[in-house]
């Protein structure tokens, strides 16, 4: 087993290098000087010259390469110059709200599919169909209009929660619901899905004669089971989360890596948008590589292999 | 960066405006301005950077003012008025300016405010080693001196008519000599950043809000404001709600005081609203959103063709469709409410679709393509609109897209519309191959804008040996003009002259926008820049 980790660990160093360098090839091969790119809109005096100096362009390509990836490795991300701030202090700043509603949307929308598949699972056909409306409703509808719904109901007219800011939990009720909804409808029908095929196999069928409660079949057995295809998931909705917060930090005015970024392509700082590509990349690797080895915990057969 | 240099003369406020004001300064006649309290501004934009002389972010500047403060101010009619400097003179060859300082200034990090201070920042933005944006408006300065702790002297190396102008600016100025030495560039702003203004920058916090305390030692606000003293408010903070529908909800469920840009649809949230206020913003400073036509590229070279263009849509309905009433059509790219703007231009033009299909017949473009569209010679009647994305907002391109469907059903005219990067503009600009530039201009001198837009210096630049002379002629006359009668006259003319070439086709005037809680008293925009003013003489009424 130890042996998977490990190769899957080094696989997962090599694709963070290939997207550094991947980020590398970009910035050379875009028309137009480097110097320009980097600079975006902006000109002040200069600033030509301060780019030129911090990445060494005056050195050769291959030069160039070692000490970006050197730079990269050593979590030095370079000079905003729009923002006039290391990149790392930026985005280093902005992490742990994004973290913090990501997570906390993560982890609601993977509770409120337990439950709800858990529930509906091998049911009455009328409540499968309604759960099933209900959770494409969810899956389909865009992350932007179900904040400004929440917010009309909720904070401007019933006034429980506040419009935006990042303090205390309240102000974090709305943006989590908002994101945890859309990944929450597709868990759903995927682990519903998972459920009902693992309910039909002979084992399920040997544990009802061993007199094991619908319950216990259910939250003992069978999820575990159909946990497996979720978990496939999990890069995707790693993704999605990531994604969905850039929306959902702009309707919430929070701040975060989706603020962040949002402002970065915007006002064309190159800097912190290659910062937000690559840490964006080495997260998805990091949680794919996470989830590789989880499945090895829960699918006793990956060991035997 | 000539397109920077903010200039002088530009006047007098929207009567709109003035009415607005005027109804809401009786309310306030009959009361007395208390202190206290606190506010919430709810604003589209996440500034840059705070630090006023690396911004160059006019939504910055709508914050920065409330710590920041200039050696002079400026009022409607292209007057200044003092401020941190009591009086100033300007030597007869006009290469020397002497400022005389308040002696009772301090800056919010406790040091003192003097000639030195003075000294210090000139050099330091002027210094190019600080990478200071604003270093292009003191081109001009040869040396700065501390005649005494009062007075500053100012050396040129030319005459600079803009001097003033710039002086005023927001750009210079005064940040303590402190702050500046600290050298972490002060752009993520907070107590590091200090000025003399009557907030003190409290807290930033990234992706969410500003906040502001108030000066309670200040007692120099420019000659304009409303009162002396501190500010009436204890702390004002600032939240970026950059999405419409959620500033609208935030302030009419009273999470905030008062916000900034106001989608069409929801003025009738607040306008003539119980509880609320809403106010409309000059344009007077900023230029209309104005079509530049580079009519060095046929087909634009032949003047018949760039008219149908102009008159062949009705520009007034489309604006009124894009905004719903919110922003006026524009007759010339000067702002309606500037002094400079040419009032002749009002329904002198545009909307004459029959004589647009006249003059394209004339002009030989007789024939019709497969899709209905005016050829000459096999040649599509077709001219490209390249407009920059960075640029691209508030429906501005719906309203291009509205024009490119009247021109072709009204006159068979294919006015394309490509969505370009900044680069690939920096590029056409340069090489003149650009044939429809769409744009509004920052707030500048009159002549100077025009300049710096259709002058030989402008757009059309790198193919000016082609341009129109006589254009060039009437904007050189007017930047060299000292006498203001005249000056007016020639930039008249020019936009009268641009208008009837159809160099330009103005669209519409944007202006500032704010709605408001009605307890929310003095709210008003600032001359030089058409925007919301600080909040040094805002306050709030009793419920």
């Amino acid at each position: 087993m130890w042996r998977q980790v490990l190769a899957r660990l080094g696989a997962s160093l090599v694709v963070a290098w290939g997207s550094i360098t991947v980020a590398f090839l970009a910035l050379h091969a875009l028309p137009g000087q480097v110097e320009d790119i980097l600079a975006g809109d902006l000109d002040y005096p200069g600033l030509r010259e301060a780019i030129a100096a911090e990445w060494g362009l005056d050195r050769g390509i291959g030069e160039q390469y070692v000490a970006f990836v050197t730079r990269i490795a050593s979590g030095d991300f370079g000079m905003s110059y729009e923002l006039r701030q290391p990149v790392t202090d930026v985005v280093a700043s902005q992490l742990l709200p994004t973290v913090y509603l990501a997570a906390t949307a993560g982890i609601l929308a993977f509770s409120i599919a337990v439950v709800l598949a858990t529930l509906t699972s091998g049911r009455g056909r009328v409540a499968r169909r309604i759960a099933s409306i209900v959770e494409l409703t969810f899956a389909s509808t865009p992350v932007f209009w179900i904040g400004i719904l929440l917010l009309m109901v909720f904070s401007f007219n019933l006034r429980w929660f506040p419009v935006s800011g990042a303090e205390g939990w309240r102000s974090l009720v709305l943006p989590a619901i908002t994101l945890a909804l859309p990944t929450a409808g597709l868990l759903t029908q995927v682990l519903r899905d998972a459920i009902e095929k693992t309910l039909d196999q002979p084992f399920v069928t040997t544990l009802r004669a061993r007199g094991l409660s619908e319950r216990q079949i259910r939250v003992q057995h069978v999820l575990r089971h159909a946990a497996l295809p979720m978990m496939t998931l999990g890069g995707w909705i790693i993704g999605g989360l990531l994604g969905g917060a850039v929306i959902t930090e702009k309707v919430f005015g929070r701040p975060g890596l989706g603020t962040t970024t949002l402002n970065a392509v915007l006002s064309h700082d190159v800097p912190v948008v290659l910062a937000v590509v690559l840490l964006a990349a080495f997260i998805y690797v990091a949680a794919s590589t996470i989830l590789d080895v989880l499945y090895v915990i829960i699918d006793p057969r990956l060991k035997a292999q | 960066m000539s397109l920077n240099k903010l200039r002088s003369f530009f006047g007098r406020s929207l009567p709109v405006v003035a009415l607005g004001l005027a109804a809401t300064m009786q309310v306030a006649a009959a009361e007395t301005p208390s202190a206290g309290g606190e506010l919430i501004f709810g604003v589209t934009t996440e500034p840059v950077c705070f630090n006023p002389h690396r911004s160059t972010q006019q939504n910055a500047y709508i914050l920065i003012r409330n710590y920041i403060d200039s050696l002079v101010g400026k009022v409607e009619g292209g007057k200044f008025v003092p401020w941190l400097a009591t009086e100033w003179s300007i030597s007869p060859d006009g290469k020397e300016y002497i400022f005389k300082l308040r002696d009772d200034v301090t800056f919010h990090d406790g040091s003192k405010f003097d000639a030195e201070a003075v000294k210090f920042n000139i050099d330091f933005v002027k210094n190019a080693e600080n990478t200071n944006s604003s270093g292009d408006l003191l081109r001009a300065v040869e040396s700065v001196e501390a005649v005494s702790p009062t007075e500053v002297r100012i050396r040129l190396t030319k005459p600079d008519s803009a001097l003033l102008e710039s002086i005023a600016s927001i750009r210079l100025g005064i940040i303590s000599p402190k702050s500046l030495q600290a050298g972490n560039g002060l752009c993520a702003g907070g107590r590091e950043l200090a000025g003399t203004g009557p907030f003190i920058f409290d807290n930033y916090t990234r992706g969410q809000s500003v906040t502001f305390v108030k000066n309670e030692n200040y007692n120099w606000g420019p000659d304009y404001a409303k009162h002396e003293g501190p500010a009436y408010l204890d702390k004002v903070t600032v939240s970026f709600l950059p999405e419409y529908a959620v500033r609208a909800g935030a302030l009419s469920s009273g999470q905030v005081d008062v916000i900034e840009g106001v989608q069409p649809t929801d003025i009738g949230l607040f306008k003539d609203q119980p509880g609320f206020q809403f106010l409309t913003g000059p344009s007077g400073a900023q230029t209309s959103f104005t079509l530049n036509i580079n009519y060095t590229i046929p087909p634009a070279t032949d003047v018949r063709v760039r008219r149908a263009l102009r008159d062949g849509a009705d520009i007034d309905a489309l604006v009124k469709s894009v905004y719903l009433g919110a922003y006026p059509r524009a007759f010339s790219n000067i702002g309606r409410d500037g002094f400079f703007y040419n009032k002749a231009l009002e329904g002198a033009w545009g909307n004459n679709v029959a004589e647009a299909n006249r003059i394209l017949d004339e002009a030989g473009w007789t024939g019709r393509d497969a899709e209905g569209f005016r050829t000459k010679d096999g040649e599509r009647l077709s001219i490209e609109v390249g407009y920059p994305q960075p640029y691209v907002r508030d429906n501005r391109d719906v309203l291009i897209q509205g024009l490119q469907a009247e021109l072709r059903k009204n006159l068979g005219f294919d006015l394309k519309l490509r969505f370009i990067s900044g680069g690939e503009w920096a590029q056409a600009l340069q090489a003149g191959s650009w044939t429809i530039y769409p744009n509004t201009y920052l707030p500048a001198d009159a002549a100077q804008m025009l300049q710096g837009n259709i002058g030989e210096l402008g757009f059309i630049r790198a193919v000016a040996d082609k341009g129109d002379k006589e254009l060039f002629r009437l904007i050189n006359e007017a930047l060299a003009s000292t006498d203001p009668d005249e000056k007016k006259k020639l930039v008249d003319e020019a936009q009268r002259y641009a208008v009837d070439q159809a160099i330009i086709v103005p669209l519409f005037s944007a202006n500032y926008q704010l709605a408001a809680k009605d307890k929310v008293r003095g709210l008003s925009f600032e001359t030089q820049l058409d925007s919301p003013s600080n909040f040094y003489d805002v306050w709030l009424a009793k419920d």
